[in-house]
């Protein structure tokens, strides 16, 4: 009885090891359900196709840069996982992310094929930690029957940001109290700053907030909302974010990102059909921004290579899945191509002059400092402080945000 | 073995899993966090040299050509930049002193003949990695050991702006929950404990809040307090502007107290319950009796002899209080309003400041300490 044991046991053990497979677990944060039955259908046809590695999804819903760090110091980080281009530089000083050069290089890679931004936005030390999975920019959302109903021109994509206040002053003369929804997100201020000529940091890394065309780009932007009071909050429409706001047609015009596509088509198709989207408003040049999120290796996997494979396919083949299923534009050149979509060529077009989300810092931390001015922008937005005692402020303890310490 | 000590074992070995799960879930942490509070620690470097590699890979990426391609030192030894090798492609986290070790002892030249003769194709620790190649200071690579900052940590709170800021909110807010949701509770107490009929839905009515999830009651507040919310529209009636209440700075605190207050209140009025029972009816007949008003048995009789509920439950409310974390974490989106508890899980969590974080929450632990003996000394047990 106990041989005949031993037999089935061995065998069951000889059997599993020569169909070995490789789990490779691939984590980001979870999607809209559209964006989930993408990557689903993606993961799925990478299955289906390999028999030695098979990939498993596994998001982090809720605080995900948290969760991430915990898990990559507790050494249970997934094998490859979601690198905001906003928190990248902190990951890849840490050395918590796998360069991929050798891995390129041996299999010529082509990386020429991706917008060069895109590329750029995930090197660091003349190193690549991540390949760009896709793109957003901002552009200019409005409700087409907002302004029919109070007779003002639809916005353009040629408009400066003097016609963009015009119409939201029109539409608030004619009786719509809150032409404009804003948050006081410093990263949706920074168009407003480098469409003034403005810097975001000097030659040191310190702060340029304060110099004049810095000021007065973040000036306009906070006097939408204290001064000409044509913008509003999404909180003050009782609407939680953005595009939630445009949704319930609180607000007539938004500037957000692609997202909000998909999330009008999924939540308020009706409002959808109302909806056009243009390039932003411009000054002395056209800036919006551009935020990215790449696929990166984890330096701690002990499956390296067959991360690699996974890698490769997600932001080849696996792209293209992704962005016919959840409406995101394609950092890969063919395939953004073939992207056709009338309403997405704003999008597009921001590409070509867009500032990624990547605030340089002597440490590679811009957090603190990023809380740190989204608070003051709140003060602002409700008259608490003036924009002279913010920038003095922000000035005085600038390079204390950004040391790490 | 004598009786006695094999009861002791016996009663030890069945008591064995609470006494592990303490000291490894709560007296551990208590110390570490004192220690870490003196040091820079930072998460992210937690797995750095237990990190596994390998070396020829990582000198292929850095050289720029394939072991195979290579056939002597001397070929590479050129183009071979030593403390960007360490940092970036085998990938340790250097500081100045740790940079000195390398530079001064690290035997590159045994490193280059290795990966010449082929032998350096495997992964390996980078901890094990280092050992190999220095010749001296390998100690200080064995594992993460955080840097020692003395009071450092101490010291930057005082400059700290969101620091005071924190601590400031987090006072106003016990100040004001505390005593109104200790007497409310009381008053509460003292009306479930009536002899009237539905007293158990009452009771019912008071307690539920208290057993609700706090991110269920979060989000109904949420909605409550939004600027279309219900909370506008009653003040509407009265001829009120609507408010934002959660977004704006002014108000969001008290909102967010009110709302704990109305929570809390049930959980302690079963406290007074509890202690309002064990006064005798005798001391009310007396009373009664006696002539005193209702008002007058509140005053003297009901909250003399409740004096160790009040003192239990002004002390939980202000330990409660002092570390309020988790409706700050879901309804306030303003860091001038955040509290302590919020300010120290940022610092850990979001800005990888694990030190500072401890030695945050040592602050917060002194602070509640002290209030506790405070209170111990103005309310007097009386057992």
């Amino acid at each position: 009885m106990r041989k005949a044991f031993l037999i089935v046991f061995l065998s069951a053990l000889v059997v599993s090891l020569s169909f070995a497979v490789t789990t490779v677990t691939i984590s980001g944060w979870p999607g809209n359900p559209d964006e989930e039955a993408a990557i689903k259908a993606a993961v799925d046809e990478f299955n289906s196709t390999h028999k030695d590695i098979q990939v498993e999804w596994e998001p982090i819903p809720g605080n995900y840069l948290e969760t991430l760090k915990t898990r990559i110091s507790a050494g249970t980080a997934p094998d490859i996982f979601y690198v905001d281009v906003y928190f990248f530089e902190e990951l890849a000083r840490k050395n918590v992310l796998l360069p991929l050069d050798l891995y390129i290089k041996r299999d010529n890679f082509d990386l020429s094929t991706y917008f060069e931004p895109l590329v750029e936005a995930f090197r660091f030390n003349n190193r690549i930690y991540g390949i760009a999975k896709d793109f957003s920019t901002l552009a200019l959302f409005y409700n087409k029957e907002i302004f029919d109903k109070y007779n003002v021109p639809y916005p353009t994509s040629n408009d400066t940001w003097f016609d963009f206040l015009d119409k939201a002053l029109q539409l608030k003369r004619k009786g719509f109290e809150t032409p404009l929804v804003l948050a006081a997100d410093f990263n949706r201020v920074i168009p407003f700053i480098l469409g003034a000529s403005g810097k975001l940091v000097d030659d040191q890394l310190n702060t340029a907030l304060d110099t004049p065309a810095s000021r007065f780009g973040l000036k306009f932007y906070i006097d939408m909302v204290t001064k000409y009071k044509v913008a509003v909050e999404p909180q003050e429409v009782g609407a939680g974010w953005i595009g939630e706001a445009l949704g319930k047609e609180k607000v007539a015009m938004a500037m957000t990102g692609p997202w909000t596509i998909g999330f009008l088509r999924g939540s308020y198709p009706d409002v959808y059909k109302k909806i056009g989207v243009v390039e932003m408003p411009s000054l002395i040049k056209k800036v919006t921004m551009v935020y990215t999120v790449a696929w990166s290796i984890n330096r701690n996997t002990s499956k390296k290579a067959e991360a690699w494979e996974v890698l490769k396919y997600l932001v080849t083949r696996g792209q293209e899945i992704f962005v016919e299923g959840a409406g995101v534009l394609a950092s890969r050149k063919d395939i953004a191509a073939k992207d056709t979509d009338p309403i997405k060529v704003p999008f597009y077009k921001g590409a070509e002059y867009a500032y990624p989300w990547r605030v340089p810092t002597p440490t590679g931390i811009f957090s603190v400092a990023n809380d740190q001015i989204n608070s003051r922008l709140k003060d602002l937005f409700y008259g608490k402080i003036t924009l002279d005692e913010a920038l003095k402020q922000i000035k005085g303890n600038y390079l204390d945000w950004v040391s790490g310490k | 073995m004598k009786r006695k000590t094999r009861e002791a074992i016996a009663g030890y070995l069945f008591a064995l899993p609470i006494i592990i799960t303490v000291i490894t879930f709560t007296i551990y942490p208590i110390f570490a966090a004192f220690y870490y509070s003196f040091t820079d620690y930072n998460p992210l470097n937690a797995q750095n040299l237990e990190t596994k590699f390998n070396p020829q890979e990582a000198l292929e990426l850095h050289l720029g050509v394939f072991q195979s391609e290579v056939s002597s030192v001397d070929e590479i030894i050129d183009s071979f930049d030593l403390l960007s090798f360490i940092k970036y492609d085998v990938g340790v986290n250097l500081d100045k002193t740790k940079e000195k070790i390398v530079l001064e002892s690290f035997d590159v030249k045994k490193l280059l003949k290795d990966f010449v003769d082929g032998k350096l194709n495997k992964e390996v620790k980078v901890s094990s990695f280092m050992a190999k190649y220095l010749k001296k200071g390998e100690k200080y690579f064995k594992k993460y050991i955080p840097n020692f900052l003395g009071p450092y940590n101490f010291k930057k709170m005082l400059g700290d702006q969101y620091f005071k800021i924190s601590l400031f909110n987090t006072f106003f807010y016990t100040i004001v929950v505390v005593p109104v949701q200790t007497f409310l509770a009381l008053v509460l107490a003292v009306a479930a404990n009536a002899k009237m009929k539905g007293v158990k839905f009452f009771k019912l009515t008071f307690f539920i809040p208290s057993i609700t999830s706090s991110a269920a009651i979060s989000m109904i507040f949420w909605m409550i307090y939004s600027k279309p919310g219900i909370l506008n529209r009653l003040l509407g009636y009265f001829g009120f502007e609507p408010i934002a209440w959660l977004e704006n700075p002014n108000t969001a605190l008290p909102a967010v107290m009110l709302m704990n207050i109305w929570t809390t209140a049930g959980y302690f009025m079963i406290t007074f319950l509890a202690g309002l029972q064990d006064i005798p009816r005798s001391i009310y007949e007396a009373a009664q009796i006696d002539g005193a008003t209702p008002g007058k048995i509140f005053w003297k009789i009901i909250l003399p002899l409740l004096r160790p509920q009040i003192l239990f439950v002004a002390t939980m409310g202000t330990i409660g209080c002092m570390q309020v974390f988790d409706q700050i974490y879901f309804l306030i989106k303003n860091m001038r309003n955040i509290t302590i508890s919020f300010y120290i899980y940022k610092n850990a969590f979001e800005y990888g400041n694990m030190g500072y974080a401890s030695a945050l929450s040592l602050v917060l632990f002194a602070i509640i300490l002290a209030l506790t003996l405070i209170q111990k000394k103005f309310i007097k047990e009386s057992y």
